[in-house]
């Protein structure tokens, strides 16, 4: 039988998608996070683990470097990779929205057009400005978007909140939501037909347990 | 801007003669084997109106387009079934059936890929005038003989019908635009995505569980004898039917251990309307080959007519075989052929002799020793070697 490989990503989805997979019987000796191993395997049940930066988690997959992985939908838009979307794992949910200083709030969003916009989500923002008919200039940033306003370096953000303490801190108000996102389980086009029994049942049995815990 | 001097546009490659050998064997196999089918080759021209393509549906943002002098718009072919549309339209006898092959260069603009380039070469087959059961079989098992003979050992055509799922769709009453959405979560096997469509609508329950399942219903005949059972509308049903005669006429052509049934296949394709198909090879990330029916362009071009056919990609097959050891056995000639001082003559009949004998033979420039002679066989690829002194 051949491995199955899985790429994890690595942060704050890593956690709870060991514990779930452990669950389904794919689960690997020191498996953790700040492992220094780049690939973990367990040649048992023949299923190899990798772990990897969370941008490049798709690429990964999209090459069939790993046969499926665990990522968020937000990572999977901005990057539009060519992956096969299996199931919704319904943890990790984060929103992305738009946010400005709360003392230049506007009465409409498109009031403001052409103004500098910061992000680490270029693409997804260029597509929600397009689709309400504005041109903006995006700053593609990889980190502390906030900072952008801040300094004026931009004038809006577009990023990813889950609470939204840290816009509070800044004195930034959300004007806009875009989209909410989960995590997925993603596959490997290739994998998907050449792995299809083991790949099926994986999903059905994350399934069963997701409605288990969910009782 | 640096020069493009030494370099090759975007998305295309240029084959090497070890290559363009492996190229040319797999393309004539093909072809051969098409002709001993009963199909004529045609060629079409490599750029036609954008008009034409537009008559079949599908005009994307992935193809090549430019001017002609008067203005009109003209695009590089993305595929060769809408010109031969055309041309069976214009100017064959479409009361005839018309059984027709080609291999052609088709250019699509698409991020490039090893096996997925914007100019790439295609064989295949249409067969215009020719409905039912019986004319998909014939199709389906040219398709599995065609890549047998490119020599393709390890492959799965699955086979789906796009009846099944319109018919799912229709029953389920959703509205075109979420039909068209639905069909395009299953191209791209977006399951998540499909299921969201489902729980927005107020589907009857047992059809909710055949759309969640629909990416996974892959299997042999007895998928669908459990299709059977379960609560579908006419078309639906009618789409398993067909199925189940196009795959019993396999087992008399002997090919169904090549066939699998993915019922939730749709190809990005807008075109078909009946049984199509997909083909699949072990560590290649794309189809090899692709096709199946579609009986509304020909109505496009003013002659409706049923139609069915398939494409096979050259370079994909390529590489499925150079991962193969057996390439390697055609990238020689026959016979390496130095020869000695004074000796050129001489040397140049015995060329002769062996080409006249059917050999492939690649003749030294100048004279050389021997041993030099051995070195060059070598460089330059040959099997056997000869030496006139």
């Amino acid at each position: 039988m051949d491995y199955i490989t899985i790429a994890l990503p690595k942060g704050k989805l890593f956690k709870r998608s060991v514990e779930l997979l452990e669950k389904v019987g794919y689960t690997a000796e020191n498996l953790s996070e700040d492992s220094r191993k780049l690939v973990i395997s367990n040649d048992e049940t023949k299923v190899r683990f990798i772990i990897t930066k969370t941008v490049d988690l798709p690429t990964y997959v999209e090459y069939g470097a790993a046969d499926i992985g665990i990522i968020g939908k937000d990572v999977l838009l901005e990057e539009q990779k060519d992956v096969y979307e299996l199931l919704d794992l319904k943890y990790g949910k984060c929103r992305l929205m738009l946010a400005v200083p709360e003392a230049m709030q506007k009465p409409k969003i498109t009031d403001y057009a052409h103004l500098r916009v910061a992000t680490k989500y270029p693409n997804c923002a260029k597509e929600y400005f397009d689709n309400l008919g504005i041109q903006m200039e995006i700053i593609k940033l990889n980190g502390s978007i906030e900072l952008g306003p801040l300094i004026g370096l931009s004038e809006l953000i577009v990023d990813i909140v889950e609470t939204g303490t840290t816009l509070k801190e800044n004195k930034l108000l959300e004007v806009d939501s875009i989209y909410t996102a989960t995590a997925r389980l993603i596959a490997n086009r290739v994998s998907f037909k050449l792995k299809f029994e083991r790949l099926h049942k994986l999903v059905e049995d994350l399934r069963r347990v997701m409605q288990e815990e969910g009782k | 801007m640096a020069s493009k001097l030494l370099q090759v546009p975007y998305g295309t490659r240029d084959i090497l003669p070890e290559n363009m050998r492996l190229k040319r064997k797999i393309e004539n196999n093909i072809a051969e084997t098409f002709t001993k089918w009963g199909y004529s080759e045609v060629q079409t021209p490599t750029f036609e109106y954008l008009d034409t393509f537009s008559a079949s549906g599908d005009i994307s943002e992935s193809n090549f387009k430019f001017l002609d002098r008067n203005n009109n718009i003209l695009m590089l072919r993305t595929d060769m079934t809408t010109p031969i549309a055309r041309l069976v339209a214009t100017r064959l006898d479409a009361t005839n059936v018309n059984r027709l092959s080609y291999r052609a260069q088709l250019f699509r603009y698409e991020e490039a890929q090893v096996g997925r380039q914007c100019e790439f070469t295609q064989a295949g087959i249409e067969m215009m005038g020719g409905a039912g059961a019986a004319a998909d079989a014939e199709v389906l098992a040219l398709a599995v003989n065609a890549l047998l003979e490119a020599g393709l050992k390890d492959f799965t055509i699955s086979m789906g019908q796009i009846n099944f799922i319109e018919g799912l769709t229709e029953q389920a009453k959703l509205t075109a635009a979420q039909a068209e959405t639905v069909k395009q979560y299953l191209i791209t096997k977006n399951v998540v995505g499909l299921e969201e469509v489902i729980n927005e609508n107020n589907i009857d329950e047992s059809l909710t569980d055949i759309f969640k399942e629909l990416l996974f219903l892959h299997g042999g005949e007895e998928l669908l004898a459990k299709m059977r059972q379960k609560n579908l509308n006419k078309k639906s049903l009618a789409a398993i039917e067909n199925l189940q005669e196009i795959y019993d006429l396999l087992k008399i052509y002997g090919i169904e251990k090549y066939i699998t049934f993915d019922l939730g296949l749709i190809r990005d394709m807008e075109y078909y309307t009946g049984m199509l198909f997909e083909g699949f090879t072990a560590h290649m990330g794309y189809s090899i080959i692709g096709g199946g029916r579609y009986d509304s362009m020909m109505t496009s071009f003013g002659k409706p007519l049923p139609a069915t056919g398939f494409a096979i990609g050259i370079e994909r097959i390529m590489l499925a075989l150079e991962r193969l050891e057996d390439a390697k056995k055609i990238l020689e000639f026959d016979v390496y052929l130095g020869y000695a001082e004074e000796k050129l003559a001489a040397a140049i009949n015995k060329c002769n002799e062996l080409r006249a004998a059917g050999k492939t033979v690649c003749m030294a420039v100048a004279p050389e020793s021997k041993e030099l002679a051995k070195e060059t066989q070598t460089k330059q690829k040959c099997r056997n070697f000869e030496y006139m002194e």
